[in-house]
Parts: structure tokens; sequence; C-alpha cells
């Protein structure tokens, strides 16, 4: 019952935490599969100066510790005025989840090829709308799975929203930890339940947003 | 206007990639004592020379090769084994691989709470045990949290990585195992040979992908030790932490040089990583992505 009220009790602010963590996760995932996208398309169908440095900069997040990473950008963010804000949380979250949406935009990118755009080009479709008539809807399963990951990846960090959020962005991985900390199991568990549920249920939501998307641009077509 | 375009759709990557970039540079330069904001405008080695001095550094960067190597040598090894069960039972998708997904789907906290729960002296495995008469009290159940035996923190790092390793690998032994693999059995070789001589070695490219990747986590990662860990020795990232929030300004160099020292081994790892698959380009002739 304990459990309850920190949760759900009428002085509880961990209802809204959640629901802005969750906004928060989302901004985050959109934003890097829509990067991973882009970036998984440069490097597939061109050629350029840096490529092989680029490749190999975009995994460097995974390898590079995030402690070393948040504690170095924490003073220059401090200097850019964008410390304790939502920005420059948004903005780690996002370099931490590019190294998994461009792999996965890169897989899917290089086994559709261009071919089918290429024809669309041949048959006299402007480019951008072969890119969101032909390319973007075989995209798809590729870019789903790069906001799951980004999500995932976003909601679920401790460490780098409480050094650059410092506090004052509080996301509902930052409140559950202390608890975790202190060894109230009970609440706790709590949190860790709503927390589990909470990422299926918006994961159910995604998938469904994408479908319905799938639909109604066969049904457009 | 068509050489632009890799550029213009690079440009996003390429400016988080310059702010990591900078936090980085930033980390290195202040270990070496170059803080202008504090007015520390020395550019000194000082720091580096005192902490590998130092009792408590050169502690907290055994503990966290410790921890590293052990948890990753066994996932990669547990992983492979789960792996290859998962293939050679046909169980390459569906429900089973939901299964799998899952662990990986929990964030580090949350883990370190199951394992709170269950490996404690008054966690769930301890009151099992004693309620089946095993043990005399439940605090002769052995102390593997909070202390300096880390076990706690490796079965954390295991319970991620073991399905991670395995979902890594998957896909490739999976197409390796339907193609070479059952031309040499079909070749009259075992099925325990095939694994060993064919499947496997092909599929070391992706197994050391992953075990770079769990490595490099592992040593630098802050949850797990910080909330399972012991007071001392405390593992390198959560010994700088303390360092960088010590209430006196003039120990974030102490802090930044133990970051650059993570920076420089998991760094390290990367390059001979690449380097090691370069070779390995040369002599089978292929990377995961050829097959």
């Amino acid at each position: 019952m304990r459990a309850v009220e920190e949760l759900f009790g009428p002085h509880s602010r961990v209802m809204s935490v959640l629901f802005s963590s969750i906004g928060l996760s989302l901004v985050v995932a959109v934003l890097a599969a829509v990067v991973g996208t882009m970036t998984a398309r440069a490097l597939v169908f061109y050629d350029f100066m840096g490529k092989k440095f680029l490749s190999f900069g975009s995994v460097l997040p995974i390898i590079v510790p995030g402690t070393v990473f948040a504690m170095g950008i924490h003073v220059v963010f401090i200097r850019m005025g964008i410390a304790d804000s939502i920005i420059g949380v948004i903005l780690v979250h996002i370099i931490y989840a590019l190294p998994y949406t461009i792999n996965i935009m890169i897989d899917i990118t290089s086994s559709l090829g261009d071919s089918l755009e290429v024809q669309a080009h041949v048959l006299g479709v402007a480019p951008r709308q072969a890119f969101s008539h032909v390319t973007f809807p075989l995209l798809l399963p590729g870019f789903m799975a790069s906001i799951s990951i980004g999500y995932i990846i976003s909601f679920s960090q401790y460490f780098l929203t409480l050094m650059i959020g410092g506090g004052s962005v509080k996301t509902f991985a930052v409140m559950m930890v202390p608890f975790i900390q202190s060894g109230d199991r009970t609440i706790s568990s709590a949190y860790a339940l709503l927390f589990v549920l909470s990422t299926l249920a918006v994961f159910v939501v995604i998938e469904a947003c994408i479908k319905k998307f799938a639909f109604w641009h066969h049904k457009k077509e | 206007m068509k050489n632009q375009t890799p550029y213009f759709l690079l440009l996003p990557m390429i400016l988080l990639g310059l702010l990591f970039l900078l936090g980085i540079g930033n980390a290195l330069v202040q270990s070496f004592g170059y803080i202008p904001a504090f007015d520390m405008m020395d550019f000194t080695l000082r720091y580096y020379e005192e902490i590998l001095q130092k009792p408590v550094f050169i502690d907290s960067i055994r503990v966290s090769f410790v921890i590293a190597l052990v948890s990753s040598v066994l996932a990669i090894v547990l992983g492979v084994l789960l792996c290859a069960v998962l293939v050679y039972t046909g169980n390459v998708r569906g429900k089973v691989l939901q299964i799998i997904k899952l662990p990986i789907l929990i964030p580090h906290t949350i883990v370190a709470l199951f394992i709170i729960t269950i490996l404690s002296q008054n966690g769930l495995l301890a009151r099992i045990m004693y309620a089946l008469g095993l043990l005399d009290t439940q605090g002769d159940f052995p102390t593997l949290l909070f202390s300096t035996n880390n076990v706690g923190i490796i079965i954390a790092y295991l319970w991620k990585e073991i399905p991670f390793v395995a979902y890594f690998v998957l896909a490739l032994m999976a197409s390796i195992n339907t193609t070479l693999g059952e031309a040499a059995e079909n070749l009259g070789a075992s099925r325990l040979k095939t694994f060993f001589y064919i499947t496997l070695p092909l599929c070391m490219p992706a197994i050391k992908k992953a075990f770079l990747i769990i490595f490099a986590f592992s040593f630098g990662a802050y949850e797990i030790p910080f909330l399972l860990g012991p007071t001392l020795p405390k593992a390198l990232p959560v010994q700088a932490y303390v360092e960088y929030m010590h209430p006196d300004l003039r120990h974030r160099p102490y802090a930044m040089a133990m970051n650059s020292i993570m920076l420089l081994i998991t760094l390290a790892m990367a390059v001979f990583y690449y380097w090691m698959v370069r070779k390995n380009i040369f002599q089978t002739g292929g990377d995961k992505d050829d097959i």
C-alpha cells in the first residue's frame, strides 16, 4: 500500500514525471531514427572524402564510456547554457542512441538498394516524392526498430541524465534509482513494474501507429 | 548539386559527432590540469603521476578490469552456447526470440534491483535455502553483494549480456548453419565437428564485435557498480564520479585523468579490433556483411 501511495497518491509527482519522461524519450527516439536514416543513406549510396573515418566515428559512443563523455561535456554545456535543460539531455541521449539507429538503417538501406527509387526517377517521379512514396514505406520496419531502440536507450538512461539534467530534468529512471540504492524494495519494485509496463505500452502504441500509417499509405496509393 | 547531397544528409550526424568529440576532448584537456574557469592554467602531467601512485586508484582500475574481463568472457562463452542451442533447435524466430530480447529491454538499474531481491542475505534465494534446511541461518548465505568479490556485479552483467551476445550472433550463425553447415554435414562431417570447424570460426567476426561492445560497456558503466559494489575499492567510473563531485573543485583533474585512462583502454581495444578485422579480411576474404 505504501508503494501505491508513493506512485499514485495525491501529492505524488510520479505520474507526471512518467509522462514527461515518455515524451522526452519519444522525441529522442524519433530524432535519432531520422538522423540515423539520413546518415545511413549517405553512407550506403554515396562515396565521399572521410567516409571510413565517419563510419568508424559513428560507432564510437558504443565504445567510449558514458561517464567519460558526460563529465567532459558538462562544462561545455554549462558554458553554452544548455546544462540542466531538456535540450541538453535530449542532445546527449541522441548521441548515445545514434550508433544503434545508424546500424539498423544501414542494414535495411543496403539490403533494399536504390533500384526501386531509380525506377521511380526514370518514370519521372520527383526525388522527394520517390523517397516518401517508394523508399520510406519500405524502410518502415527498420525505422520502427530504430525508434524502439532509441526509446529504450533514452528511457533507461540514468547517469547521462543525472549529469546533464543536473536534477532539474527529472526522468523516471532518475527518480527510481535512489529507491533501489536505499534498498527500499517495495517502492523500487513498484517503480520497476511501472517502468516495464509503460515501456511495453509505448511499444504497442508505436507499432499501432506505424501499422496505421502503412495501411493509410497503402489505401492512398 | 549531386555532390552536396551526402554532406547535407550527414550534417546532423556530423554536428552531433563534433559535440561528442568536444566532450571527450574537454575531458582530456582538463586531465592535464588546464581549467581556465577555476584559474587553473598549467599544463601538467602531475595528476596522472599522482593517481598512478595512489593505491585507491590502482585498486579501482584492477577491479574494473577484472569485472569487465570475467563477465565478458563468461557472457561470450555462454551466449554463443545459447545461440548454438537456438540455431540447432530451430528457434531462430518467434516466441523464444521474444524472450531472449526481454533482458535487452530491461535497464541495468532494474537488473540491479532483481539481483538485490534475489541474492542478498535476506533475499529470495537465501530464504528458500533456509526454508529447505540447506542453511542454518540466513546469515550463512555468502555475501555476494556490496562485497569485494564483486560476484553480484558480474551476475548482473551476465544476466544482461548473455542474451545480448546470443541475439547479436544469431542471424549470422543461423545463415551459416543453413548453408555451409548443412553442406559440411552432407559431406559426412559430424554435427560437433561442423560446429567447431565451420560454423564457429565463420561467426568469429560477430563474436569479436560482441566482445568488444560488452567489454567496453562493463568496463565503463556506472549504474551496476554504483548500486551493487562495495564501498572500497570502487569501480573506476564510480571513483571518477566521486572525484568529480568533490567539494574542492581542484580535484576535478583527478577525475578527468581517470576518465582519460578509461578512454585510452577502451579506444585501444577498438583500434586493436579494427586492425584485427582488417587482417581477417585478407585471410578469410570476408566480413559478416559479405556472407
